[in-house]
Protein backbone atom coordinates (compact mmCIF):
# COMPACT_ATOMS: atom_id res chain seq x y z
CA UNK A 1 0.00 0.00 0.00
CA UNK A 2 3.09 2.42 0.65
CA UNK A 3 4.12 1.95 -2.86
CA UNK A 4 0.51 3.00 -4.14
CA UNK A 5 0.60 5.75 -1.79
CA UNK A 6 4.09 6.92 -3.38
CA UNK A 7 3.16 6.39 -6.52
CA UNK A 8 0.06 8.51 -6.06
CA UNK A 9 1.70 11.54 -4.59
CA UNK A 10 3.52 13.14 -7.24
CA UNK A 11 0.86 12.45 -10.32
CA UNK A 12 -1.43 14.10 -7.67
CA UNK A 13 0.70 17.55 -7.34
CA UNK A 14 1.22 17.29 -11.07
CA UNK A 15 -2.66 17.12 -11.65
CA UNK A 16 -3.48 19.78 -9.59
CA UNK A 17 -1.22 21.96 -11.56
CA UNK A 18 -2.18 21.16 -14.47
CA UNK A 19 -5.98 20.48 -13.63
CA UNK A 20 -5.99 24.46 -11.91
CA UNK A 21 -4.83 25.86 -14.82
CA UNK A 22 -7.39 23.59 -17.07
CA UNK A 23 -10.13 25.21 -14.35
CA UNK A 24 -9.09 28.48 -14.88
CA UNK A 25 -11.08 28.74 -18.41
CA UNK A 26 -13.89 27.24 -16.78
CA UNK A 27 -13.75 30.20 -13.92
CA UNK A 28 -12.74 32.84 -15.71
CA UNK A 29 -15.70 32.03 -18.24
CA UNK A 30 -18.16 31.59 -15.00
CA UNK A 31 -16.96 34.95 -13.88
CA UNK A 32 -17.30 36.78 -16.86
CA UNK A 33 -21.04 34.87 -17.44
CA UNK A 34 -23.22 33.79 -14.26
CA UNK A 35 -21.80 31.66 -11.50
CA UNK A 36 -24.10 28.88 -11.68
CA UNK A 37 -22.67 27.95 -15.01
CA UNK A 38 -19.55 26.65 -13.35
CA UNK A 39 -20.98 24.35 -10.96
CA UNK A 40 -22.44 22.64 -14.48
CA UNK A 41 -19.66 22.81 -15.89
CA UNK A 42 -17.55 21.20 -12.85
CA UNK A 43 -19.86 18.33 -12.69
CA UNK A 44 -19.70 17.75 -16.37
CA UNK A 45 -15.73 17.54 -16.16
CA UNK A 46 -15.91 14.74 -12.87
CA UNK A 47 -18.15 13.44 -15.22
CA UNK A 48 -16.27 12.91 -18.54
CA UNK A 49 -13.40 11.90 -16.01
CA UNK A 50 -15.24 8.98 -14.40
CA UNK A 51 -16.00 8.08 -18.13
CA UNK A 52 -12.28 7.89 -19.33
CA UNK A 53 -11.36 6.22 -16.14
CA UNK A 54 -11.08 2.86 -17.36
CA UNK A 55 -10.38 2.79 -21.00
CA UNK A 56 -8.95 0.39 -22.54
CA UNK A 57 -5.59 -0.31 -24.14
CA UNK A 58 -6.34 0.12 -27.38
CA UNK A 59 -7.89 3.47 -27.25
CA UNK A 60 -5.24 4.58 -24.92
CA UNK A 61 -2.38 4.03 -27.64
CA UNK A 62 -4.62 5.77 -29.91
CA UNK A 63 -5.28 8.85 -27.54
CA UNK A 64 -1.73 8.73 -26.56
CA UNK A 65 -0.51 9.40 -30.05
CA UNK A 66 -2.36 12.71 -29.81
CA UNK A 67 -1.24 13.83 -26.58
CA UNK A 68 2.68 13.65 -27.59
CA UNK A 69 1.89 16.12 -30.44
CA UNK A 70 -0.48 18.12 -28.43
CA UNK A 71 2.61 19.59 -26.02
CA UNK A 72 3.98 22.40 -27.93
CA UNK A 73 -0.01 23.62 -28.42
CA UNK A 74 -1.31 23.11 -24.68
CA UNK A 75 1.45 24.80 -23.55
CA UNK A 76 0.66 28.21 -25.32
CA UNK A 77 -2.63 27.78 -24.37
CA UNK A 78 -1.95 27.97 -20.94
CA UNK A 79 -0.38 31.12 -21.47
CA UNK A 80 -3.33 33.07 -22.58
CA UNK A 81 -5.19 31.64 -19.95
CA UNK A 82 -3.35 32.39 -17.22
CA UNK A 83 -2.95 35.80 -18.51
CA UNK A 84 -6.88 35.80 -18.79
CA UNK A 85 -7.83 34.30 -15.57
CA UNK A 86 -8.57 35.61 -12.06
CA UNK A 87 -9.47 33.09 -10.51
CA UNK A 88 -11.85 33.18 -7.42
CA UNK A 89 -10.45 31.17 -4.60
CA UNK A 90 -13.55 29.31 -3.65
CA UNK A 91 -13.94 27.42 -6.91
CA UNK A 92 -10.44 26.43 -6.05
CA UNK A 93 -11.30 24.46 -3.06
CA UNK A 94 -14.20 23.18 -5.19
CA UNK A 95 -11.95 21.26 -7.42
CA UNK A 96 -9.81 19.96 -4.92
CA UNK A 97 -12.92 18.15 -3.38
CA UNK A 98 -13.63 17.36 -6.40
CA UNK A 99 -10.05 15.56 -6.98
CA UNK A 100 -9.87 13.81 -3.15
CA UNK A 101 -12.82 12.09 -4.55
CA UNK A 102 -12.00 10.82 -7.73
CA UNK A 103 -8.72 9.67 -6.69
CA UNK A 104 -10.49 7.58 -4.10
CA UNK A 105 -12.27 5.90 -6.48
CA UNK A 106 -9.06 5.17 -8.50
CA UNK A 107 -7.81 3.60 -5.54
CA UNK A 108 -10.80 1.66 -4.57
CA UNK A 109 -10.45 0.60 -8.80
CA UNK A 110 -6.74 -0.74 -8.26
CA UNK A 111 -7.63 -3.21 -4.80
CA UNK A 112 -10.77 -4.58 -6.75
CA UNK A 113 -9.40 -4.92 -9.77
CA UNK A 114 -6.47 -7.84 -9.84
CA UNK A 115 -6.52 -8.86 -13.31
CA UNK A 116 -5.18 -5.87 -14.90
CA UNK A 117 -3.43 -4.53 -12.08
CA UNK A 118 0.28 -4.67 -13.58
CA UNK A 119 -0.67 -3.01 -16.80
CA UNK A 120 -2.72 -0.08 -15.33
CA UNK A 121 0.05 0.95 -12.56
CA UNK A 122 1.91 1.89 -16.30
CA UNK A 123 -0.69 2.97 -17.63
CA UNK A 124 -1.22 5.29 -15.42
CA UNK A 125 0.62 8.20 -16.37
CA UNK A 126 -1.33 8.10 -19.85
CA UNK A 127 -4.83 7.77 -17.87
CA UNK A 128 -3.94 11.15 -16.40
CA UNK A 129 -2.48 12.70 -19.71
CA UNK A 130 -5.60 11.12 -21.65
CA UNK A 131 -7.57 12.90 -19.22
CA UNK A 132 -6.16 16.03 -19.19
CA UNK A 133 -6.91 16.28 -22.69
CA UNK A 134 -10.07 15.21 -22.90
CA UNK A 135 -10.52 18.19 -20.83
CA UNK A 136 -8.87 19.96 -23.24
CA UNK A 137 -10.51 19.11 -26.43
CA UNK A 138 -13.87 19.99 -24.24
CA UNK A 139 -12.41 23.08 -23.46
CA UNK A 140 -11.09 23.85 -27.29
CA UNK A 141 -14.45 22.80 -28.86
CA UNK A 142 -15.96 25.97 -28.98
CA UNK A 143 -12.59 27.47 -30.11
CA UNK A 144 -11.28 24.82 -32.47
CA UNK A 145 -13.21 25.00 -35.50
CA UNK A 146 -12.55 29.12 -35.42
CA UNK A 147 -9.19 28.65 -35.27
CA UNK A 148 -8.72 27.53 -39.43
CA UNK A 149 -12.47 28.90 -40.52
CA UNK A 150 -10.77 32.58 -40.51
CA UNK A 151 -7.34 31.62 -42.10
CA UNK A 152 -6.29 30.39 -45.05
CA UNK A 153 -3.67 27.89 -43.28
CA UNK A 154 -3.30 24.03 -43.47
CA UNK A 155 -5.04 22.20 -40.66
CA UNK A 156 -2.24 20.73 -37.98
CA UNK A 157 -2.39 17.14 -37.46
CA UNK A 158 -3.25 17.39 -34.13
CA UNK A 159 -6.53 19.97 -34.77
CA UNK A 160 -7.66 17.32 -37.25
CA UNK A 161 -6.95 14.31 -34.89
CA UNK A 162 -8.85 16.56 -31.98
CA UNK A 163 -11.76 17.26 -34.39
CA UNK A 164 -12.31 13.37 -35.54
CA UNK A 165 -11.89 12.16 -31.53
CA UNK A 166 -15.13 15.41 -30.60
CA UNK A 167 -17.29 13.84 -33.79
CA UNK A 168 -16.85 10.08 -32.81
CA UNK A 169 -17.46 11.09 -29.39
CA UNK A 170 -20.99 13.11 -30.08
CA UNK A 171 -21.77 10.62 -32.51
CA UNK A 172 -21.53 7.75 -30.70
CA UNK A 173 -21.04 8.13 -27.29
CA UNK A 174 -21.83 4.51 -26.23
CA UNK A 175 -18.51 3.54 -27.95
CA UNK A 176 -16.68 5.55 -25.31
CA UNK A 177 -18.71 4.45 -22.48
CA UNK A 178 -19.55 0.76 -23.83
CA UNK A 179 -15.87 -0.09 -24.35
CA UNK A 180 -14.48 0.93 -21.00
CA UNK A 181 -16.22 -2.68 -19.86
CA UNK A 182 -13.77 -3.66 -17.11
CA UNK A 183 -13.34 -6.94 -15.64
CA UNK A 184 -13.32 -6.90 -12.17
CA UNK A 185 -13.24 -10.03 -9.68
CA UNK A 186 -12.05 -10.67 -6.25
CA UNK A 187 -8.12 -12.04 -5.60
CA UNK A 188 -8.00 -15.86 -5.60
CA UNK A 189 -7.44 -17.03 -1.20
CA UNK A 190 -4.95 -18.98 -1.19
CA UNK A 191 -4.28 -20.49 2.04
CA UNK A 192 -1.52 -23.01 2.52
CA UNK A 193 -2.44 -26.30 4.19
CA UNK A 194 0.46 -27.95 6.45
CA UNK A 195 3.29 -28.04 4.05
CA UNK A 196 2.90 -29.98 1.18
CA UNK A 197 -0.59 -28.82 0.25
CA UNK A 198 -2.25 -25.56 -0.79
CA UNK A 199 -6.08 -24.44 -0.56
CA UNK A 200 -7.94 -22.22 -3.16
CA UNK A 201 -10.58 -21.51 -0.87
CA UNK A 202 -12.84 -19.50 -2.89
CA UNK A 203 -12.14 -21.66 -6.42
CA UNK A 204 -16.42 -22.05 -7.09
CA UNK A 205 -16.80 -18.49 -6.41
CA UNK A 206 -14.31 -17.76 -8.94
CA UNK A 207 -15.75 -19.92 -11.24
CA UNK A 208 -19.26 -18.34 -11.15
CA UNK A 209 -17.64 -15.39 -11.51
CA UNK A 210 -16.09 -16.06 -14.64
CA UNK A 211 -19.11 -18.49 -15.82
CA UNK A 212 -17.14 -21.39 -16.19
CA UNK A 213 -17.35 -25.30 -15.78
CA UNK A 214 -15.64 -25.86 -12.46
CA UNK A 215 -13.99 -28.71 -13.80
CA UNK A 216 -13.01 -26.86 -16.99
CA UNK A 217 -11.18 -24.32 -14.70
CA UNK A 218 -9.67 -27.35 -12.77
CA UNK A 219 -8.59 -29.12 -15.41
CA UNK A 220 -6.66 -26.26 -16.58
CA UNK A 221 -4.82 -25.06 -13.31
CA UNK A 222 -3.72 -28.57 -12.80
CA UNK A 223 -2.18 -29.09 -16.11
CA UNK A 224 -0.67 -25.86 -16.13
CA UNK A 225 0.66 -26.07 -12.60
CA UNK A 226 1.43 -29.76 -13.03
CA UNK A 227 -0.03 -31.14 -10.25
CA UNK A 228 -2.82 -33.06 -8.76
CA UNK A 229 -5.59 -31.91 -7.02
CA UNK A 230 -9.42 -31.73 -5.77
CA UNK A 231 -12.41 -29.68 -4.72
CA UNK A 232 -13.15 -30.76 -1.11
CA UNK A 233 -16.74 -31.20 0.29
CA UNK A 234 -16.06 -27.39 1.50
CA UNK A 235 -16.29 -26.65 -1.86
CA UNK A 236 -12.55 -25.44 -2.15
CA UNK A 237 -9.78 -26.83 -4.05
CA UNK A 238 -6.82 -28.44 -2.89
CA UNK A 239 -3.48 -28.45 -4.83
CA UNK A 240 -0.79 -30.79 -4.11
CA UNK A 241 2.64 -28.28 -4.13
CA UNK A 242 3.75 -25.23 -2.39
CA UNK A 243 1.53 -22.12 -4.33
CA UNK A 244 1.23 -18.67 -3.23
CA UNK A 245 -1.42 -16.30 -4.56
CA UNK A 246 0.58 -14.14 -7.17
CA UNK A 247 1.24 -17.75 -9.08
CA UNK A 248 -2.45 -18.79 -8.73
CA UNK A 249 -3.40 -15.15 -10.26
CA UNK A 250 -1.15 -15.42 -13.02
CA UNK A 251 -2.11 -19.07 -14.12
CA UNK A 252 -6.00 -17.21 -13.54
CA UNK A 253 -5.21 -14.46 -15.45
CA UNK A 254 -3.56 -16.93 -18.36
CA UNK A 255 -7.27 -19.19 -18.42
CA UNK A 256 -8.89 -15.64 -18.83
CA UNK A 257 -7.52 -14.63 -21.35
CA UNK A 258 -7.46 -17.87 -23.12
CA UNK A 259 -11.10 -18.93 -22.27
CA UNK A 260 -13.06 -16.19 -21.29
CA UNK A 261 -12.40 -13.42 -23.16
CA UNK A 262 -13.16 -12.62 -26.83
CA UNK A 263 -10.00 -13.27 -28.48
CA UNK A 264 -11.68 -10.69 -31.49
CA UNK A 265 -12.77 -7.87 -28.94
CA UNK A 266 -12.12 -9.02 -25.50
CA UNK A 267 -15.31 -8.42 -23.76
CA UNK A 268 -15.93 -11.48 -20.81
CA UNK A 269 -19.21 -11.81 -22.12
CA UNK A 270 -18.61 -15.49 -23.77
CA UNK A 271 -19.78 -19.29 -23.74
CA UNK A 272 -18.15 -21.86 -23.31
CA UNK A 273 -19.45 -24.67 -25.53
CA UNK A 274 -18.40 -28.01 -26.53
CA UNK A 275 -18.62 -29.53 -30.41
CA UNK A 276 -16.98 -32.38 -31.61
CA UNK A 277 -14.00 -32.68 -29.16
CA UNK A 278 -13.51 -29.34 -29.37
CA UNK A 279 -14.03 -25.81 -27.36
CA UNK A 280 -15.66 -23.36 -29.07
CA UNK A 281 -15.75 -19.75 -27.60
CA UNK A 282 -18.82 -18.18 -28.46
CA UNK A 283 -19.07 -14.14 -28.25
CA UNK A 284 -22.31 -12.76 -27.12
CA UNK A 285 -21.22 -9.31 -27.67
CA UNK A 286 -20.19 -9.15 -31.33
CA UNK A 287 -20.83 -12.57 -32.02
CA UNK A 288 -17.30 -14.54 -33.08
CA UNK A 289 -17.02 -17.86 -32.76
CA UNK A 290 -13.64 -19.60 -32.82
CA UNK A 291 -11.71 -22.60 -31.11
CA UNK A 292 -9.49 -22.50 -28.12
CA UNK A 293 -6.41 -24.65 -27.22
CA UNK A 294 -7.28 -27.93 -26.05
CA UNK A 295 -5.91 -28.89 -22.41
CA UNK A 296 -2.91 -30.88 -22.01
CA UNK A 297 -1.12 -31.84 -18.98
CA UNK A 298 1.14 -32.75 -21.45
CA UNK A 299 4.55 -34.44 -20.31
CA UNK A 300 4.97 -35.07 -16.71
CA UNK A 301 8.22 -35.88 -15.35
CA UNK A 302 8.50 -38.82 -12.11
CA UNK A 303 8.87 -36.75 -9.15
CA UNK A 304 7.46 -38.95 -6.60
CA UNK A 305 9.38 -42.19 -5.61
CA UNK A 306 9.97 -44.94 -7.79
CA UNK A 307 9.51 -47.37 -6.07
CA UNK A 308 6.01 -46.45 -4.94
CA UNK A 309 5.24 -46.31 -8.66
CA UNK A 310 6.78 -49.50 -9.30
CA UNK A 311 4.98 -51.31 -6.43
CA UNK A 312 1.71 -49.41 -7.48
CA UNK A 313 1.70 -50.77 -11.19
CA UNK A 314 2.96 -54.25 -9.83
CA UNK B 1 3.44 -40.54 -70.98
CA UNK B 2 4.94 -37.38 -69.89
CA UNK B 3 7.55 -35.65 -71.43
CA UNK B 4 10.54 -34.92 -68.74
CA UNK B 5 11.60 -32.16 -70.69
CA UNK B 6 8.41 -29.96 -70.67
CA UNK B 7 7.71 -30.61 -67.13
CA UNK B 8 7.12 -27.49 -64.80
CA UNK B 9 10.03 -27.78 -62.31
CA UNK B 10 10.77 -25.33 -60.10
CA UNK B 11 14.69 -25.28 -59.89
CA UNK B 12 14.58 -22.77 -57.13
CA UNK B 13 12.55 -25.03 -54.62
CA UNK B 14 15.31 -25.82 -52.98
CA UNK B 15 17.09 -22.82 -52.50
CA UNK B 16 13.55 -21.35 -51.02
CA UNK B 17 12.99 -24.04 -48.51
CA UNK B 18 16.85 -24.01 -47.51
CA UNK B 19 16.74 -20.27 -47.12
CA UNK B 20 14.76 -20.37 -44.31
CA UNK B 21 16.09 -23.22 -42.36
CA UNK B 22 13.28 -23.74 -40.14
CA UNK B 23 13.31 -27.19 -39.03
CA UNK B 24 11.49 -26.05 -35.61
CA UNK B 25 7.39 -26.60 -36.27
CA UNK B 26 4.79 -26.41 -33.37
CA UNK B 27 5.20 -24.98 -30.58
CA UNK B 28 7.63 -25.31 -27.44
CA UNK B 29 6.23 -25.98 -23.97
CA UNK B 30 8.26 -25.05 -21.10
CA UNK B 31 7.12 -26.64 -18.00
CA UNK B 32 7.88 -26.99 -14.54
CA UNK B 33 7.17 -29.14 -11.59
CA UNK B 34 7.59 -28.92 -7.96
CA UNK B 35 9.50 -31.86 -6.33
CA UNK B 36 9.69 -32.18 -2.68
CA UNK B 37 10.76 -29.03 -0.63
CA UNK B 38 11.72 -26.20 -2.70
CA UNK B 39 13.18 -27.84 -5.69
CA UNK B 40 11.68 -27.95 -9.04
CA UNK B 41 11.98 -29.30 -12.51
CA UNK B 42 12.06 -27.64 -15.87
CA UNK B 43 10.91 -29.76 -18.81
CA UNK B 44 10.96 -28.69 -22.64
CA UNK B 45 8.42 -30.78 -24.57
CA UNK B 46 8.05 -30.26 -28.40
CA UNK B 47 11.90 -29.52 -29.31
CA UNK B 48 11.70 -31.18 -33.42
CA UNK B 49 13.40 -34.36 -34.06
CA UNK B 50 15.94 -32.71 -36.20
CA UNK B 51 17.70 -31.42 -33.24
CA UNK B 52 19.99 -33.06 -31.59
CA UNK B 53 18.96 -32.92 -28.02
CA UNK B 54 22.00 -34.36 -26.58
CA UNK B 55 24.25 -31.84 -27.44
CA UNK B 56 20.98 -29.33 -26.67
CA UNK B 57 21.33 -30.37 -23.02
CA UNK B 58 24.94 -30.71 -22.74
CA UNK B 59 24.93 -26.95 -24.09
CA UNK B 60 22.33 -26.40 -21.53
CA UNK B 61 23.94 -27.95 -18.63
CA UNK B 62 27.02 -25.59 -19.34
CA UNK B 63 25.67 -22.44 -19.68
CA UNK B 64 22.35 -22.67 -16.99
CA UNK B 65 25.06 -24.48 -14.27
CA UNK B 66 22.36 -27.46 -13.35
CA UNK B 67 22.00 -31.25 -14.18
CA UNK B 68 19.91 -32.39 -17.10
CA UNK B 69 19.44 -35.60 -19.04
CA UNK B 70 16.93 -36.18 -22.28
CA UNK B 71 13.91 -38.48 -22.02
CA UNK B 72 12.50 -40.83 -23.96
CA UNK B 73 8.49 -40.76 -24.11
CA UNK B 74 6.20 -42.54 -26.66
CA UNK B 75 3.60 -40.26 -26.93
CA UNK B 76 6.03 -37.04 -26.78
CA UNK B 77 9.15 -37.98 -28.52
CA UNK B 78 12.28 -36.73 -26.66
CA UNK B 79 11.81 -34.43 -23.65
CA UNK B 80 14.75 -32.26 -22.45
CA UNK B 81 14.89 -32.23 -18.12
CA UNK B 82 16.68 -29.77 -16.32
CA UNK B 83 16.71 -29.36 -12.68
CA UNK B 84 15.73 -26.29 -11.21
CA UNK B 85 13.41 -22.95 -12.30
CA UNK B 86 15.31 -22.67 -15.91
CA UNK B 87 11.70 -21.24 -17.80
CA UNK B 88 13.76 -17.90 -17.86
CA UNK B 89 16.95 -19.31 -19.06
CA UNK B 90 16.10 -21.43 -21.25
CA UNK B 91 13.40 -19.10 -23.38
CA UNK B 92 16.25 -16.62 -23.62
CA UNK B 93 18.85 -19.81 -24.91
CA UNK B 94 16.44 -20.99 -27.19
CA UNK B 95 15.74 -18.00 -28.83
CA UNK B 96 19.61 -16.41 -28.70
CA UNK B 97 20.62 -19.73 -30.60
CA UNK B 98 18.01 -19.48 -33.50
CA UNK B 99 16.14 -22.88 -32.36
CA UNK B 100 13.20 -21.46 -31.66
CA UNK B 101 11.35 -18.30 -32.05
CA UNK B 102 9.87 -16.22 -29.49
CA UNK B 103 5.91 -16.95 -30.78
CA UNK B 104 6.94 -20.73 -30.57
CA UNK B 105 8.00 -20.94 -26.85
CA UNK B 106 5.08 -21.56 -24.51
CA UNK B 107 5.72 -21.32 -21.22
CA UNK B 108 3.47 -23.18 -18.31
CA UNK B 109 3.16 -23.08 -14.75
CA UNK B 110 2.95 -19.90 -12.74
Amino acid sequence: MTEEDAMFDPKLTKKKKKKKTGFDLDAAIADSGNVGMDASENSKAEKENMEVDPAPIEDDEALDLESFGKKKKKKKKFNLEELEAALPETKKEENNDNQVEENEVDEIDLNLDFTKEKKKKKKKKDLEELIEDRKENENNENEEPSQWVGSDRDYTYDELLARVFNIMKEKNPDMVAGKKQKFVMRPPQVVRIGTKKTSFSNFTEICKTLHRQPKHLLDFLLAELGTSGSVDGNSQLIIKGRFQQKQIENVLRRYIKEYVTCHTCRSPDTILQKDTRLFFLQCETCGSRCSVASIKSGFQAVTGKRAAIRAKNA
Amino acid sequence: MSIQNLNTFDPFADAIKGSDDDVQDGLVHIRIQQRNGRKTLTTVQGLSSEYDLKKIVRACKKEFACNGTVIEHPEYGEVLQLQGDQRENICQWLTKSGLAKPDQLKVHGF
